[in-house]
């Protein structure tokens, strides 16, 4: 609706000004999507916990739509509040090369990740919660862990295996 | 600020001597403020990093630790800055239409909202050091919750060093958008060595912008955490 009224007069030398609407139109549509992800994010204490449980699969659904929905609030935030949508090449260059670049940083938590991967004493993983702590069996495994150390044969460096140890 | 270059003394229309036209003026100003963003994306970036890899592998204690925040406040204060992020794009819109007494109110609002926003966050703030929830220098932290304290300690840091930083965005901003409305008031009053035309207006407001950007996705990770 509000696009068409995008208007270049002379006097701007072409620079664009974002009308009113449009801007007023961005605010509702963030506030909506603010009401969604308070409400996508509270069901479980609203009486609908069925839909919840510790699966993995419902943890990346969940947190799928919280971060969904932000990202979407950030991607109006960008293109219609900063502007970068109706700026130039060169704008868009550098705002859309922040975030890439985020992204991209985001490779060294594969160093905390890959750790548990590799057969050296003291790089076992975490427990996946403290809670209940301590909580390794006589055989040396601890149930908490997120990923078991696998097993490697013979080419173990010797020490005793430490657990819930990080 | 009249400076050097063609169009001097005319709001929206001075073009300084290094520049070829105002076009390019202006996309350089906005290009650099932008290579300034980066920067701070860089500066929140690794903070978000370090949560996701503590709430990858303590989720449990994560979602026990995030029930003493207070969602509603949290809301008020993310509503707060959505509403003056809208005011700020209303006082750029302005600006641009040379409307300056218009944009001197917007920009009033957006004062009153961080204003308001850094009075709800003290109210969350010593609702939290009365708990005994600061990680402080002398290791007083005194956690009561369901989750395992550690990992607790480990939640509040993060949830302390990052609405503290955004906070600093925040007070840094009430610097800089009190400074711009005092030199949009003065041009409106008819001085003329203040602001020239709307960029610093539109430049302030891509600050003001990114810390909004930055709450957007602290409120879902701190005080709207899924199970």
């Amino acid at each position: 609706m509000a696009t068409a009224e995008h208007t270049h007069d002379g006097h701007d030398h072409g620079h664009h000004i974002t009308p009113k609407n449009t801007l007023t139109a961005t605010f509702l549509t963030l506030t909506g999507l603010m009401v969604l992800t308070i409400v996508a994010a509270r069901l479980p204490y609203m009486g609908v916990d069925f839909l919840y449980d510790d699966s993995l699969l419902v943890r990346l659904i969940t947190n799928g739509i919280a971060i969904g929905i932000a990202l979407l609030k950030a991607a109006l935030v960008v293109q219609i509040f900063m502007g970068v949508k109706f700026g130039t090449k060169l704008v868009k260059f550098y705002a859309y090369g922040g975030f890439i670049w985020f992204l991209t940083m985001s490779v060294i938590l594969i160093d905390y990740f890959s750790r548990p991967w590799e057969p050296v004493q003291g790089w076992e993983a975490a427990p996946a919660s403290a809670l209940p702590r301590n909580a390794s069996q006589p055989d040396g495994t601890n149930p908490d862990f997120i990923i078991q150390r696998p097993e490697h044969g013979g080419k173990d460096h010797g020490g005793e295996k430490k657990s819930g140890e990080h | 600020m009249a400076g050097w270059g063609a169009n001097q003394g005319q709001y929206g229309k001075e073009v300084y001597f290094q520049y070829e036209d105002l076009d390019q003026q202006q996309e350089s100003y906005v290009v650099g403020m932008w290579a300034f963003l980066v920067t701070e994306v860089m500066f929140f970036g690794p903070l978000f990093f370090i949560y996701a890899l503590y709430r990858w592998k303590y989720q449990t204690d994560f979602y026990l630790a995030h029930n003493d925040l207070d969602y509603v406040l949290g809301g008020v204060n993310t509503m707060i800055l959505l509403f003056s992020s809208y005011l700020m794009a209303l006082a750029v819109f302005n600006a641009q239409k040379g409307k300056l007494k218009a944009q001197v109110w917007n920009l009033l609002g957006v004062l009153g909202c961080a204003f308001g926003f850094l009075i709800v966050k003290t109210v969350e703030y010593s609702a939290k050091f009365t708990k005994g929830y600061f990680p402080d220098g002398q290791f007083m932290f005194n956690y009561h919750g369901d989750a395992n304290p550690e990992i607790a300690r480990i939640f509040y840091s993060l949830y302390f060093t990052m609405t503290g930083l955004h906070g600093v965005h925040v007070i840094i901003g009430i610097l800089v958008i009190g400074m711009l409305t005092f030199l949009v008031w003065r041009r409106s009053q008819g001085a003329q060595n203040t602001v020239t035309d709307y960029v610093p207006t539109e430049m302030v407001g891509l600050y003001w912008h990114f810390v909004d950007l930055v709450w957007i996705f602290l409120y879902p990770l701190f005080y709207l955490m899924p199970k």
